[in-house]
This record gives structure tokens, C-alpha cells and sequence, in this order.
């Protein structure tokens, strides 16, 4: 039989047309536009929240996944699937029942084998997570809805490190907890009160959740993250834009109704459209700072970081970081400026405009020569790569020797590992950012280490300061915690184990007709609670 | 002829092979590790490590050339290494837009630029003529992004009467999708434009002097017929040679493009691959538009044959 | 008539001024081509001395309009934009002529290898093929993300894609013109292939050498532009017109200066370039006498 012209553009149109199948899907199943709700994050790479400490996973996490416990909003931690817990006489046994009702998305009930599978895996991943695993002698499974977490000795914090580490805390079914926390789970299959719609993914573009109408929410009013999860819209679309211009061109056409990280030379235009608001949801924001690093030189010497301190204008940096004074204050405290432990030891070291005369005097006392320093410069994160370019012309002006390594966020976190000198692909330098909310806790935040080689990257070390550290722990009332911050803190500035450069709140932009968004001070917020007002 | 088409398939493979080993030698040896973006900004070594081993990124050069290899040839691109994806779907949600803008911008561009061309052949001294020459060195000196960005500038922002940036599907109207694409292609187009007008004023030029032109001319043939039945078709080999080029140097304007208008095609899921060490997007993509550059240079050839029965191998 | 005013309408006029005229009258684009870039690269040498300097970041006059001490305003990163702007010609020419100069060099040794060795030829045509059917810029990124950033690399990595183009032309010269009788003549006549490839091969290259490196200077300027936008080029603390106009893509509405004026020096540079080497190519072309 002789193949016709005709037949081939059929053929052809055929192809064609089931190439683009997916996006004919998406058309036919648009439901009611109140009902759903667009929002431009960030790319969502990675969807295993174990994995991942990024933010948007995180974010993903809340919606598809349900927890044991759950900070409210004032980060006082609150049971969430848990119904009752106990403790035993001598503390060293906790004991969980989960509340009913408790389903995952494929129908089957949620059980303590669940649990015990999912925090098995968690607490490989958590530093907070992984002072529970050496505490513990055994965590076991009492019937269908019970476990029971043995400890060696006591741990007051288990509860707070259980419901707000670093790491999420997803309970997820079994058989997908079942692996090493380094081995993605790609099911997304959780009991939390969003579905995860897996034909609608497009990675790089577009995810989408769905309402988890068999979700039986808690009594309680939402209150930060605790609380009664109670979904208000039938679907949420997260869509990736990476142009600003195009998210805002969007936000204001109203074809997306949320942006999570506007551009801050943005903020006068969203401000002055009646349709649109700026929101901090994240009240707390996140800390930029420069570490050092502890084992080369010159910064192996205290005068040299020390330097550091004096030299940086934290305005300035937060000019380049964050234009819009609103949105922007200088930190000076490593308990950052919203915890309960934020105090003002030993900060004389701040001024205005910073001092550079007393900077370039400190590196001379240090001993330092010309040294070529190498400071990363991380291209795909503007506040961070704007931060290094003015670190490097600050450090100019005063007489260094600065190389800017430029390179994307994933280069830099291999040579980050490297400890050698700068001439074998060592560093000097790294700026980056921590959760303002996160440095009150200075055992399950790595950043607020100094025990050298264990420490987080930079290898700060400095033994009496670890020694107070260790006492945190112990601490039994807030009290005794914010004396033992005050002296840590004075230890801190005498080392020098990080310098801030200053907080940053990032509001997000929305249209007016979005209420609801629930405010918390970290910068991961869930989709619950949210609605449109058709307007 | 049959001999020619198969020695001509020969050498096609023979230079795909050459570009498959360079591109894959290209991506392995590159610095920057995937396993450590996957893991995040405070993941530790030793999570990093097992990451690498378990996609496989340990195992000795050669054998991950040869999977790779296989794979390709059996249609499976890989999955990514990021979004656990397999990269033919990726790549096949992208294809649209890129699609659709490489196909208008053809469209315009060869309209325009034969036209163009043929116009200031047929008037060569002439105001149009030396429009074209200022037009076409302009066309092809400024880059497509600063082209993009005036033209937002002046037609969208300041006017509003086009939309800034973005991609409209075309399920969601022809209307839509059509307007959100012709800032984009005239950015794309305009060099293009140049280039093609330039050589088709050129080949027509070189014909219209052939004394077969004056022989039909004093036969009383039509402005029309000579330029379109006599002239265009034997000067039609240089420029399907230029058109079968463009097509292949598109794909460098289109991902400049994609970035300035924020089309999510297939040039910006290259560029975010790069930036994110995924290997399997970057090597199927790059061997996919080698590929294509191929097949679009042995259509020209094989065409030329179909055209001009003076040519024969 | 007097013997002096005789002498005086028998010299000749002075040969270099009327052969300039000359010059000037036939091929305009030659001169207006090769005269703009070297306006362009005197003002690029001359930078330092008078443009500013375009690494200094006030954080507190971010994107500031036009004004005496700024001409062209600032960036969101308060630097001058005028200074920048200078000497990102410095990096957009050095990279375009280097580049140009490399795979001129490169494509001139292989093609004319490649006309006389028929193995060579048939290996290094089929790699060349190869290299060629890769998109120029994915190409250049796909070398660049080997090494990492850095000038040195940025130029090896331009000119690698755009060497074989040369080497084929360069190769389509030498086969024709190894063919012809003085040739022949002069290997018979006992001249080593060296002495011949060097008097008369070589010379015969270079018209065709000199427009296609026009056509590759004006396509590396244009490719560094294209690669230092898309952040792979240029480390972004150089200035370069490419990553000007990325580095400042939110701004377009708020200041388009910081857009525009790297963009339109950048049209105007390669429009120089390619001018000049259009003008090569008509003087070199002898059909293009006909039309005139």
C-alpha cells in the first residue's frame, strides 16, 4: 500500500497532537478560578523534604505531608496528629498516641509503624534529629496507634526538636520511609491536607495541589503552623517564573494572585496598584552573614576576623541586598533580632558606616601581607552575589587582596568542602543565610556550632565557647537559657566565629482578593487557611 | 544518485558519533557536582557522597558512556538527575513554545527577507536597494537581546500595546498566543531578515546578469515571470543553502530569546540544566540540535539535487 | 611656459594621497568600517585615563539618573555606568579580536594541512563537521562549563566553534589553487612544499582569510555579549556589554539607560566590524567591479 501525502500529515498531526497532550489536559480540567489559587515560587527541585532544607520543599512538604507536632505562633510546639502524649515518671520515656481519622492519600490509615519508620529516617538527616538518635535506646511501635520513643537519659527538648527541626518531620507511609535519608522518595504520598496532583507536574514550571477533602483538621483555630489545617480552595498551582518583570506583568493582569520573593525595586509599583499588597508572611526573616575560614589563613588568626567585624557597614550591605529600608535592619546579635534569646553583649564592635581605619589596623596587627583571599561569589542568588561584589570592594579600598569566585550555587558548595589553602581551590569567604527564627536554637542549628572540624563550613573553634553551649541543654527555664546566651554571645564576638551583615524580612506580593495567608516567623508558611474574595 | 544519498548517510553517522563522544566527554569532565545541588545548601559530605553513588556517577567513564550511548539510540534520553523526570518529557512539555517560535520566526523572516531581496535586486541602485544594504548590516550587527529589550522598551512598556513578556499556549486561544510571540519573533527574525535578504539580493543580482534573463526579457516575458519563473529559481540554491543554515543557527538566537521574553522552551530548560549540572538534558539536547542541523544539511543537499539537475555527485 | 611650471604638471601627484582618494571613492565601507573600530579600540586603550573606575559600588546612589559626576547614572549596585560602559569595550573588542585572531590562526594551519594531506583531510573534516553541527553558543558554554569562568578560556572557547568555518574556506583555497600551473611549475622547478605553501599558497588565502575573520570578529563579539548575558561568559564583576545589560534586566523601566547605552555600543561596534568586512569583501571580489 503507497503511503499518501494525506496520510502522512495525519500521521504527523497525530504526533504533534500527542506531544501536547499535557497541556490539553490542563485545559480540560481548569476548575472555578475562586476556587484556585496561582502562586509564582521558587523552583521546586527537589520534592523529598528530608533531602532538601529548601525553602519551597519545605513549603511542599507542609502541604502534602502531616506532622507528629507543630510550632504555633509562638513557637511554643503543639501536638498535631499526636491526640495524647506522655512521660514517663523518670522522663526517659515518651509515649504517643495519634489522634483518629488519620488517612494518607491512597486510602490507608495512618499507623505507628508509619511514624516510627518516618523518624527513623528523619533523625538521620537533623542535627536536631540526630541528638535524639544518640540519646535514644529504642523507639518501638505499642499497637496501631501507639509508639514509644526509650531515651538513655533525659532530653527536655525532644518535643521542640520533634516539631521544628532543620529538617521537616514528614510522616509518611512506611514502605516510602523505609530507606536511607540520602535516597529520594519520589511518591509524594502523605496525610496532609493537600494531594500532591502528580499529571499536572511540569518540573522547571508548574505544580499543582489539591484538596484533601478526606482531611479531618484538629478543633483548634490555625495558629501558626498548629492547629486546625483547614484548606479553603479546591486547588493551589505553584508556578515557576524566574524573570521578575513576567511575575509582576502576571501578578498585576491578575493571571497569578501571589508572588513569594518579589524583586525589591518592585515594591513601589506593587504598592501603587489598588488591586495589590505587599505582606511579610515571614516576620522573622533571614540573617545574611560571611563566614570564614577557621583553618588557613589569614583568618585563622582572631585579629584578622576580628577586622572583618569592624569593617562592614551593615547598611550598606543591606542597600545591596535589600533596597528598601522598610524590609531591612542591621543584626548584631547571633540569636538573631525576633528570638527570645536576641540580647546586645559585647556588640560595642558595631558603628555606623562601619570603620575600616580600625579594620585595616587589625589585619596589619594580624600579621597580614597582601595574601591573595578568595571570596565565592554565587551567581544565581542575587542578595548573595551583590553582598560578595561590595564585600570585595570594601575589602579593596582598605589595602586586600581579594579574588571573586564566581560560579553557580552547586559549584560552590563543592569547594565549599574543601579545607586547604586558597591555592590548592581552598576559600577565605562564604556569604550565605540562615532563618532569623532558627538561631534560637543553638543545638539543632549548625551555624551556631564551634567545635572546629564538626562545626558547620568554616570549622569555627573555640572550646569555652562550646562549653557554655553544652550547658544549653541542661538549661531547664528561659531564664537560665538567656543568661547562658548572653555569655555565649560575649564569647562569640571575641572569636569571631561568623560576622552578620545584617536581616532581611522579604514580603511577599499579592492581590488584595487573597486573605488569609497565615504569618510566621520562618520563612517556609503553609497554603492552609487561604481564600479568595471574589472581587 | 543512490550512491551519493548513501555515502552522504555514512558521513552522517560517522559525524555523529564524533559529536555524541565530544559533547558526552564535554559533560563528564566539567567541575561543579550534581549530587551537591541536589542536596541543598546545608547537606553534609557524606549525604553528598551517597547521592553521587547511587545515580551512578562513580562508575568508570566508558561504561557510562556506553549506557549513555544505548540509551539514545533506543529513544531513552535518560531521566534527570534533578527532577527524577525522564528528560523526553521534559523536553517534550518545552517543545511548544520553542516550536512555535522557531516556525514563525522562519516564516517571517524568509517572507520578509526574499521579498526584501528580491525587491532590491530588481530596483539595485535604487532607494530600496540601498534601504536593504543600511537595514541588513544593522540587522545582523545588533544582537537579538538588545533588539528584545527595545522593543519591550518602546512597544510594550512605554505604549502598552503588546505584552511585556511571557507565553501564552495555544490552547488558551490563537489570539493570545499569537500576540505574545510577535515582539519575540521580530527580535529573532530581524537578523535573520538581513542575512537571508542579502543573499537572495546577491544570488538574484548575479542571475538577472546571465544573458538567459535578457533572451527571456526580449522575448516579451512579464516583470513577474522573470523575476519568479526565471530568475528566482535558478538563484534559489544559495539561498536555500541560507535557509537551511538558519534554521540550524536558530536554536543559539532562540535561547537568548527564550531568556529576554521568558518563554519556557527547550533553550532555557538548557540553560538551567547547565546551571545545574544535569547532564542528561544537556547531552540530549545538544545531541537533538546536532542532530537536526544534520538532517536539515543533507535536506539542503538532497534538495539542491531536486532543483538543479546540473548537480549530480 | 616655463620650464618650472612644466616640471610641476609633469610630477607625478604624491602616489599615497591619490591612492587613499582613491581608496576612499571605491570602497567607503572599508574605510568607514576599519576607521569606527579604530576609534573604538583608541577609546578602549585610553579607558583608564579618562573613563572612571567601574568597579567602585556606592550602595547609597544606587540607579541614579544621568548627572555630572555619573553621565549615564548608576547601576543597582551604585557604579557608573558611563565607566562601565567604556570599559566593557576593552573586554568586548580584546575577546572579539583575540578570538577572531585564534581561530584565523587555527583554521588557516588546518586548512592548509588539509588541502595536502588527503588522511588529515579526511579525520579533521569529519571532526570539523562535527564541531560545526553544535550551536555556537551551547558549544561555548558547554567548554566554558569545563574550565570555569575566565578570559583566557572564554576566547578558546569562542573561537573553537567558529574554526571550522575558516578551515573550510581556507581548504577550498588551497585545493583550487594547488591545482594551478605556477604551482606545479614550482615544485618541478626542485622548491620544497614548505617554500611553496609559504610563497604562493599562503598569499592566496588571505583575502579570503581577511573578510572571513571580519565575519568571525564580528560573530565572537557578539557570541561573548550573548554568553556573558546568559552569565556563563565574562565573570560578572568584569564589565562587559553582555552582562551590563543582564545584570540590569529588572531595570528596563526604571533606569533603560543602564540597558541601553552598553546595547548600542555594542551595536555599534560590531556594525563597525561589519562593515569593514563587507568593504574587504567587495574590494577583494573582482565581479563586484560589474555592478558598480
Amino acid at each position: 500500500m503507497t503511503i499518501t501525502r494525506r496520510d502522512l500529515i495525519k500521521a504527523g498531526m497525530a504526533a504533534g497532537t500527542a506531544i501536547s497532550m499535557p497541556s490539553i489536559l490542563r485545559a480540560q480540567t481548569l476548575p472555578d478560578d475562586a476556587r484556585t489559587v496561582r502562586m509564582v515560587m521558587t523552583d521546586l527541585k527537589i520534592v523529598d523534604p528530608t533531602l532538601s532544607i529548601a525553602d519551597v520543599t519545605y513549603m511542599h512538604g507542609l502541604a502534602v505531608y502531616d506532622t507528629l507536632f507543630a510550632f504555633d505562633s509562638k513557637l511554643v510546639p503543639q501536638p498535631q496528629m499526636v491526640g495524647k502524649w506522655g512521660l514517663s515518671e523518670d522522663k526517659k520515656t515518651y509515649t504517643f498516641q495519634l489522634r483518629d481519622g488519620l488517612q494518607f492519600h491512597d486510602g490507608s490509615s495512618v499507623s505507628a509503624a508509619d511514624c516510627v519508620a518516618s523518624i527513623r529516617r528523619w533523625w538521620q538527616a537533623d542535627a536536631g534529629g540526630k541528638l535524639i538518635m544518640e540519646r535514644s535506646s529504642d523507639i518501638t511501635k505499642k499497637d496501631e496507634k501507639t509508639f514509644t520513643i526509650a531515651l538513655k537519659e533525659p532530653l527536655g527538648i525532644l518535643i521542640d526538636l520533634m516539631a521544628g527541626g532543620t529538617n521537616f518531620l514528614p510522616i509518611m507511609r512506611e514502605k516510602d520511609a523505609d530507606r536511607p535519608a540520602t535516597e529520594q522518595v519520589t511518591s509524594n504520598i502523605g496525610s496532609g491536607p493537600f494531594r500532591w496532583n502528580e499529571g499536572l507536574v511540569r518540573p522547571g514550571a508548574s505544580f499543582t495541589y489539591d484538596r484533601n477533602e478526606k482531611y479531618l483538621p484538629r478543633q483548634e483555630p490555625a495558629d501558626g503552623l498548629a492547629g486546625g489545617k483547614v484548606v479553603k480552595v479546591d486547588r493551589v498551582e505553584w508556578q515557576v517564573i524566574t524573570d521578575q518583570q513576567t511575575a509582576l506583568a502576571a501578578l498585576q493582569a491578575g493571571e497569578t494572585d501571589f508572588i513569594l520573593e518579589p524583586a525589591a525595586d518592585f515594591y513601589p509599583a506593587i504598592e501603587n496598584d489598588p488591586n495589590l499588597e505587599l505582606q511579610a508572611l515571614n516576620t522573622s526573616g533571614s540573617d545574611l552573614y560571611l563566614r570564614m575560614n577557621f583553618l588557613q589563613p589569614p583568618f585563622n588568626n582572631v585579629k584578622a576576623r576580628q577586622a572583618m567585624l569592624y569593617l562592614i557597614d551593615q547598611e550598606a550591605f543591606l542597600r545591596v541586598m535589600a533596597p528598601d529600608p522598610r524590609f531591612a535592619h542591621p543584626v548584631t546579635s547571633i540569636f538573631g533580632n525576633s528570638t527570645p534569646y536576641s540580647n546586645d553583649e559585647n556588640t560595642g564592635w558595631y558603628k555606623k558606616g562601619g570603620d575600616p581605619e580600625r579594620a585595616k589596623q587589625l589585619l596589619q596587627e594580624a600579621g597580614y601581607a597582601g595574601e591573595k583571599i578568595f571570596i565565592f561569589q554565587i551567581t544565581d542568588w542575587a542578595a548573595a552575589s551583590n553582598a560578595a561584589l561590595l564585600l570585595a570592594d570594601t575589602l579593596r579600598k582598605i589595602g586586600v587582596n581579594v579574588e571573586l569566585g564566581a560560579m553557580s550555587f552547586g559549584e560552590f558548595t563543592t569547594r565549599r568542602a574543601n579545607k586547604g589553602p586558597v591555592e590548592d581551590g581552598g576559600w577565605s569567604i562564604f556569604i550565605s543565610d540562615w532563618s532569623d527564627y532558627n538561631l534560637r536554637d543553638p543545638i539543632g542549628t549548625s551555624f551556631l556550632f564551634a567545635n572546629g572540624d564538626k562545626a558547620w563550613w568554616g570549622w569555627p573553634k573555640s572550646d569555652e565557647y562550646e562549653a557554655l553551649r553544652a550547658k544549653w541543654v541542661g538549661a531547664e527555664t528561659l531564664q537560665e537559657r538567656q543568661a547562658l546566651a548572653r555569655k555565649m554571645q560575649g564569647v562569640w564576638w571575641d572569636f569571631v566565629g561568623a560576622v552578620m551583615l545584617g536581616q532581611i524580612v522579604q514580603p511577599t506580593a499579592h492581590r488584595k482578593a487573597l486573605k488569609g495567608l497565615i504569618e510566621v516567623p520562618h520563612s517556609r508558611f503553609p497554603m492552609w487557611n487561604m481564600q479568595k474574595a471574589s472581587s | 544518485m543512490a550512491f551519493y544519498i548513501m555515502r552522504r548517510l555514512v558521513s552522517v553517522i560517522a559525524v555523529m558519533a564524533v559529536v555524541g563522544i565530544f559533547i558526552f566527554l564535554l559533560l563528564r569532565l566539567a567541575p561543579g557536582d550534581p549530587a551537591a545541588i541536589m542536596a541543598g545548601r546545608d547537606a553534609t559530605a557524606e549525604m553528598i557522597a551517597d547521592i553521587r553513588e547511587r545515580l551512578g556517577l562513580n562508575e568508570p567513564l566508558p561504561v557510562q558512556f556506553v549506557h549513555w550511548s544505548l540509551g539514545i539510540l533506543g529513544g531513552d534520553f535518560g531521566t534527570s538527575i534533578f527532577t527524577g523526570r525522564p528528560v523526553l518529557e521534559l523536553m517534550s512539555q518545552r517543545l511548544e513554545p520553542t516550536l512555535s517560535l522557531s516556525i514563525l520566526t522562519m516564516i517571517f523572516s524568509v517572507t520578509v527577507g526574499v521579498a526584501f531581496g528580491i525587491l532590491a535586486a530588481w530596483r539595485t541602485g535604487g532607494l530600496i536597494d540601498r534601504l536593504l544594504t543600511a537595514f541588513s548590516a544593522l540587522g545582523y550587527s545588533v544582537p537579538v537581546f538588545v533588539i528584545g529589550y527595545f522593543l519591550i522598551y518602546f512597544f510594550a512598556m512605554r505604549t502598552q500595546w503588546l505584552p511585556v513578556q511571557g507565553y501564552k499556549p495555544i490552547e488558551s486561544g490563537l489570539g493570545p498566543w499569537f500576540v505574545h510571540l510577535i515582539l519575540p519573533t521580530v527580535a529573532l527574525g530581524l537578523g535573520f531578515i538581513a542575512f537571508i535578504a542579502r543573499v537572495t539580493r546577491a544570488s538574484m543580482l548575479e542571475v538577472l546578469s546571465e544573458d538567459y534573463m535578457r533572451t527571456a526579457a526580449a522575448k516579451g516575458a512579464s516583470s513577474y515571470a522573470m523575476l519568479v519563473h526565471h530568475a528566482l529559481k535558478n538563484a534559489s540554491v544559495p539561498i536555500l543553502t541560507v535557509i537551511g543554515i538558519s534554521f540550524a543557527y536558530m536554536i543559539g538566537g532562540v535561547v537568548l530569546t527564550e531568556t529576554v521574553f521568558n518563554i519556557p522552551g527547550i533553550g532555557r530548560l538548557v540553560v538551567d540544566a547547565i546551571n545545574n549540572r544535569d547532564y542528561p538534558i544537556i547531552q540530549s539536547v545538544l545531541i537533538l540540535t546536532s542532530g537536526l542541523y544534520v538532517l536539515i544539511n543533507l535536506t539542503v543537499d538532497l534538495a539542491y539535487t531536486l532543483i538543479d539537475p546540473r548537480i549530480r555527485y | 611656459m616655463t620650464l618650472l611650471s612644466t616640471v610641476k604638471t609633469a610630477a607625478p601627484a604624491p602616489v599615497r594621497l591619490s591612492s587613499f582618494a582613491r581608496l576612499a571613492r571605491r570602497h567607503p565601507l572599508v574605510l568607514i568600517g576599519g576607521g569606527l573600530l579604530a576609534l573604538l579600540i583608541v577609546l578602549a586603550l585610553a579607558a583608564p585615563l579618562y573613563a572612571g573606575d567601574p568597579g567602585n559600588m556606592d550602595p547609597f546612589k544606587r540607579l541614579q539618573p544621568p548627572s555630572v559626576e555619573m553621565w549615564f547614572g548608576s547601576d543597582n549596585l551604585g557604579r557608573d555606568v558611563f565607566a562601565r560602559t567604556i570599559f566593557g569595550a576593552r573586554i568586548s573588542l580584546s575577546v572579539g579580536l583575540l578570538s577572531a585572531a585564534f581561530a584565523a590562526v587555527a583554521g588557516l594551519l588546518i586548512g592548509i594541512l588539509a588541502g595536502y594531506n588527503r588522511t588529515f583531510d579526511n579525520i579533521v573534516m569529519r571532526v570539523m563537521d562535527g564541531l560545526m553541527s553544535i550551536p555556537t553558543i551551547l558549544l561555548a558554554i558547554a567548554l566554558i562549563s569545563l574550565t570555569g569562568p575566565g578570559i583566557g578560556i572564554l576566547i578558546v572557547a569562542i573561537a573553537i566553534p567558529e574554526t571550522p568555518a575558516v578551515a573550510r574556506l581556507v581548504r577550498s583555497v588551497v585545493l583550487s589553487v594547488r591545482e594551478r600551473p605556477y604551482v606545479e611549475a614550482a615544485l618541478c622547478g626542485g622548491a620544497r612544499l614548505p617554500k611553496v605553501l609559504w610563497r604562493h599558497i599562503l598569499p592566496s588565502t588571505i583575502p579570503a582569510l581577511m573578510v572571513q575573520s571580519a565575519t568571525v570578529c564580528a560573530s565572537a563579539i557578539l557570541t561573548e555579549a550573548g554568553l556573558s548575558f546568559l552569565g556563563v561568559g565574562v565573570p560578572p564583576e568584569i564589565p562587559s556589554w553582555g552582562n551590563m545589560i543582564a545584570n540590569s534586566r529588572l531595570y528596563l523601566a526604571i533606569a533603560p539607560l543602564t540597558i541601553f547605552a552598553p546595547g548600542i555600543c555594542l551595536a555599534v561596534t560590531v556594525l563597525a566590524v561589519n562593515l569593514l568586512g563587507d568593504g574587504l569583501r567587495d574590494m577583494f571580489d573582482p565581479r563586484a567591479k560589474r555592478r558598480r
